[in-house]
């Protein structure tokens, strides 16, 4: 195990057209054990800092360090990835086409000096605990995308890495498996106390492994916390529709009757803090509903919406609806297609989040 | 914890890297050393000078005494390579879309006509020249071209013209089957498709083969010995030969007619060797790299 | 396909048609006694085969070809592979670009001319062997010695062609999936580990091109033996290329046409398989 700290790490690219910043001033500690993980857009940044942990790419400025020492520092790697003990996992598995998945698995071994008997050995205890003990002579090529990806897998924990690097490990597998793969890597790195980091722009991989989360956009590390809290107060809008849908809409925080309401067009929802005036609004689509009555403790009537589209996403209908008199869009998951054209909207006030203008 | 190992430190390795390339290159470069800085040498430093060794005063004198004899050869191989080189990529071109056309059709026979044709030009481009010399010189007697830029230039598209449609065929392929079903439905005939859509895609893999072919047919020495008798028609690498000779020569000359006939094949690579190599290493399925 | 498709191939076809008939012309000839001796050609079977293959000159010459473009194979494809290996593990595509078009630079000069440079480098006092002498080594007895007369053809060759080689494996190497070269890294492989275990065996394709490149190249190189050797008549020098030009200025044409059959059967033999699988299997990639 392993602890890593970024101290004020940039990586700029020169282009043609001028610097890019791929990564901004970036300071982070990833305690020894942690399992941390990164959750970014495409193109953030995340992916870069990963390669930097590993030694593939070199911080433009700043300090990498591994257990408070220098492992790369302003342009130069110092520690080079081959001597840094890093396991890692491509987004693409990058299993060895001309090696049988022994021969994979066997390949970081290879390159430390241990006997034959020794290496089949700890070859074989891996393959057992990931289920691929049956494929070990097949090729990467007559693998199914699952036992390629426990093949890369073992491949980097075999070594008995310091840290394991996981680059978008399921985003090449069929949604159909990959919640196992997830708990397969859960439990893998529990077991083995590892200092896990897992870069994903689907905050599934992220919630299901990491116990803290570092926020990426645009090069900048902009939150970093416990995943329950990127959830329930993500510091900005981009954050939190990372994370999931949610609307984001302009209203108006107004007093009435001592009480403090948020006005969206004819929308009026009763809320508590201290609010007032132009406000920017978040709120899921699954803390709104489109009823005739409220059902349950928590949800209060908004006022009547108007229907624009219903389509069709992952095992519900999406509704898309505007205010009465007012042309921003709200998005309402139900199971069923909406009877009319305009329904009363009600919310759950306690889960909507305010940001700044 | 990290595994500590005998490990060269990466800036040393670097160094090394560079070191060992270094020195392979030094090595290739000796001939085109020796090429250049000879030509500069008197006639009188010639005598015992190690070929190795720069010139001590250097003279244009030797460049001078042979720059007449390449004149007219340096003009026929400009006038023959040139042409020859265009058309043949040209041509070329057309049957090596004419081939990926083919290999996306379905008709009968059309795989065997496909392999026939490819292993035809693929036997143009590579057969000894050589092995073909009595009926080439049958042929092109026969034409009424003997000593004459028509009977070269066509000997050389001979040969070419395959070489380029080989070459052309592994550029061709990487546009994309989709543009060209786009273009038919447009109610393009494959003619136009090709100068309209194809080599306008196509443009770096053709200056590749060009550049390939204008070194090539430049270089080319059996065709012009066997087809050229007179002298008003040599080539250049025929009109080099001349200055063979043995050791008995003064070298000096040599070298500088060496260097004069290599002069626009080497200017041609140093500025636009850079994309003959990118245009083939693209090949290997690398798009970036060099 | 329409009609007018065809028109794209008729340039082609054309030009291909011409050395169809060339070579079936060479075949004919072939089965004739036509030289010097008997003007008017006349069919005798194969005797002129047989006169050719039972010369004194054919084995010898048929050796040295041999030689020639194995030798070419072998060092230009080790060679290949090591200079490929260097310039892919740099990590600046300039310095790639410039190193690669130094290893590939002699491909711009005509064979003619590296026959002259390369009869002066051998040159027994003022060649290369005066640097030898300052760098401690023995003078190598280059053109002046029979032994080491092939020898010094193929160190030509090999300097002219390993430029190919090297560009086709550099290919093959950067074409594989940069990942993979970053997993081994991270595997804690050296760059030659990585290099043997990884890109030399997924690089099937550079190794056929270069193979087939090197041989057909080096098969038909003329102008070194015929300008070292100073004529096609040194048996030491004499490739089968070189063999059929002196019974061609000799004038016996129907045994310069049965050796020049045997040889672009030799080249076919290559030629055919590596444009239907090499190349083939290059385009598909």
């Amino acid at each position: 195990m392993v602890e890593i700290s970024a101290k004020s790490v940039y990586k700029i690219f020169s282009k043609k057209k001028g610097e890019v910043y791929a990564l901004k001033d970036i300071n982070l500690t990833i305690e020894s054990g942690e399992k941390f993980g990164i959750l970014g857009p495409s193109g953030a940044g995340k992916t870069t800092f990963m390669r930097i942990i590993a030694g593939l790419e070199a911080p433009t400025k700043g300090e990498l360090l591994f257990d408070e020492k220098v492992v790369a520092r302003n342009g130069k790697v110092i520690v080079g990835p081959e001597s840094r003990n890093i396991g890692m996992v491509f987004q693409n598995w990058s299993l060895y086409p001309n090696m049988t998945a022994f021969d994979n698995i066997a390949f970081p071994l290879t390159n430390m000096k241990i006997s034959k008997s020794e290496m089949r050995q700890k070859v074989e205890e891996v393959a057992k605990v990931l289920e691929i003990s049956s494929v070990l002579e097949h090729y990467p090529r007559e693998l199914s995308g699952g036992q390629q990806q426990r093949v890369a897998l073992a491949r980097a924990i075999v070594k008995s890495p310091s840290v394991l690097l996981l680059d978008e490990p399921f985003s090449n597998l069929d949604a159909r498996i990959r919640d196992s793969a997830r708990a397969l890597v859960r439990d893998i790195a529990e077991k083995l106390r590892l200092t896990v980091i897992v870069v994903s722009h689907d905050p599934a991989d992220i919630f299901s492994i990491s116990n803290r989360v570092g926020v990426i956009f645009q090069g900048e590390l902009v939150q970093v916390g416990k995943p329950e809290e990127i959830y329930n107060s993500p510091k900005s809008f981009h954050v939190a529709r990372l994370i999931g849908e949610i609307n984001e809409l302009k209203g108006k925080v107004i007093e009435e009757d001592g009480k403090n309401i948020l006005s969206i067009g004819n929308l009026a929802i009763p809320i508590s803090g201290g609010y007032r005036g132009e406000v920017k609004v978040g709120i899921r689509p699954e803390n709104l509903r489109l009823e005739e009555e409220p059902r349950e403790e928590g949800w209060v009537e908004a006022g009547k919406v108007r229907v624009k589209i219903t389509t069709y996403e992952g095992g519900h209908f999406k509704v898309t609806l505007t205010p009465l008199g007012d042309d921003q869009e709200i998005i309402v998951f139900m199971d069923k297609i909406p009877k009319e054209e305009e329904m009363k909207l009600f919310v759950r006030p306690s889960k909507i989040m305010f940001f700044k203008y | 914890m990290m595994r500590e190992r005998r490990v060269l430190s990466p800036y040393t390795k670097s160094v090394l890297h560079y070191i060992a390339l270094t020195i392979v290159s030094v090595i290739w470069l000796i001939p085109v050393y020796a090429m250049i800085i000879n030509g500069f040498k008197s006639n009188l430093e010639v005598a015992s000078s190690p070929v190795l060794v720069p010139p001590s005063h250097p003279t244009l004198s030797p460049y001078m005494a042979v720059a007449h004899v390449l004149e007219t050869p340096i003009i026929n191989s400009l006038i023959v390579a040139v042409i020859a080189s265009l058309l043949s990529t040209i041509l070329g071109s057309m049957g090596a879309y004419f081939f990926y056309v083919l290999s996306n059709s379905y008709f009968r026979g059309s795989g065997m006509l496909s392999n026939f044709l490819f292993s035809l030009i693929a036997l143009g481009t590579f057969i000894p020249y050589e092995a073909t010399l009595i009926p080439l010189t049958r042929f092109i007697v026969d034409i009424n071209l003997l000593n004459s830029y028509p009977g070269l230039i066509v000997s050389m598209l001979i040969f070419y013209i395959p070489t380029a449609a080989l070459l052309m065929s592994l550029f061709v392929t990487v546009v994309p089957k989709s543009l060209i079903e786009a273009a038919r439905l447009d109610g393009a005939g494959d003619v136009k498709i090709f100068f309209k859509v194809i080599l306008p895609l196509v443009i770096p893999g053709f200056i590749s083969t060009l550049i390939f072919i204008i070194i090539e047919s430049w270089n080319n020495f059996f065709l012009p010995l066997v087809l050229t008798t007179t002298p008003s028609m040599r080539l250049v690498p025929v009109a080099v030969e001349a200055y063979t000779g043995g050791y008995g020569t003064l070298y000096n000359e040599t070298f500088a007619v060496a260097t004069l006939a290599s002069l626009i094949p080497l200017i041609i690579f140093i500025f636009l060797g850079r994309y003959f190599i990118r245009g083939l290493v693209a090949l290997g399925g690398a798009g970036k790299g060099v | 396909m329409k009609k007018t498709s065809f028109l794209l191939i008729l340039p082609t076809a054309i030009f291909g048609a011409i050395l169809l008939y060339i070579v079936f012309y060479n075949v004919a000839i072939s089965f004739t006694n036509w030289s010097l001796l008997h003007p008017i050609p006349s069919f005798s079977g194969i005797s002129s085969y047989a006169n050719v293959i039972h010369s004194f000159y054919f084995p010898t010459s048929l050796i040295h070809s041999l030689e020639l473009s194995g030798s070419a194979v072998i060092f230009g494809n080790i060679l290949g592979i090591g200079i490929a290996g260097l310039l892919y593990f740099l990590s600046s595509n300039k310095a790639r670009t410039f190193f690669l078009s130094i290893i590939i630079l002699p491909l711009a000069i005509s064979m003619a001319v590296n026959a002259l440079i390369w009869l002066w480098l051998y040159n027994y006092n003022l060649g290369v062997n005066w640097l030898f002498l300052r760098l401690g080594l023995p003078y190598v007895p280059w053109l002046t010695s029979t032994s080491m007369m092939m020898p010094s053809i193929i160190i030509i060759a090999i300097w002219a062609y390993t430029g190919l080689p090297a560009l086709f494996y550099l290919a093959s190497f950067l074409g594989i999936d940069k990942s993979i070269i970053e997993a081994a890294r991270l595997d804690g492989a050296s760059s030659f580990k990585i290099l043997r275990k990884i890109l030399i065996p997924n690089s099937a394709n550079g190794f056929i091109v270069s193979t087939a490149l090197l041989f057909l190249f080096t098969f038909r190189i003329f102008s070194i033996p015929y300008i070292l050797s100073g004529g096609p008549t040194n048996i030491f020098m004499q490739t089968l290329v070189v063999f059929s030009y002196y019974l061609f200025t000799t004038e016996f044409f129907a045994q310069a046409s049965a050796l020049s059959t045997i040889i672009i059967l030799i080249a076919t033999a290559i030629v055919i398989p590596y444009a239907l699988y090499g190349i083939k299997r290059w385009i598909k990639k």
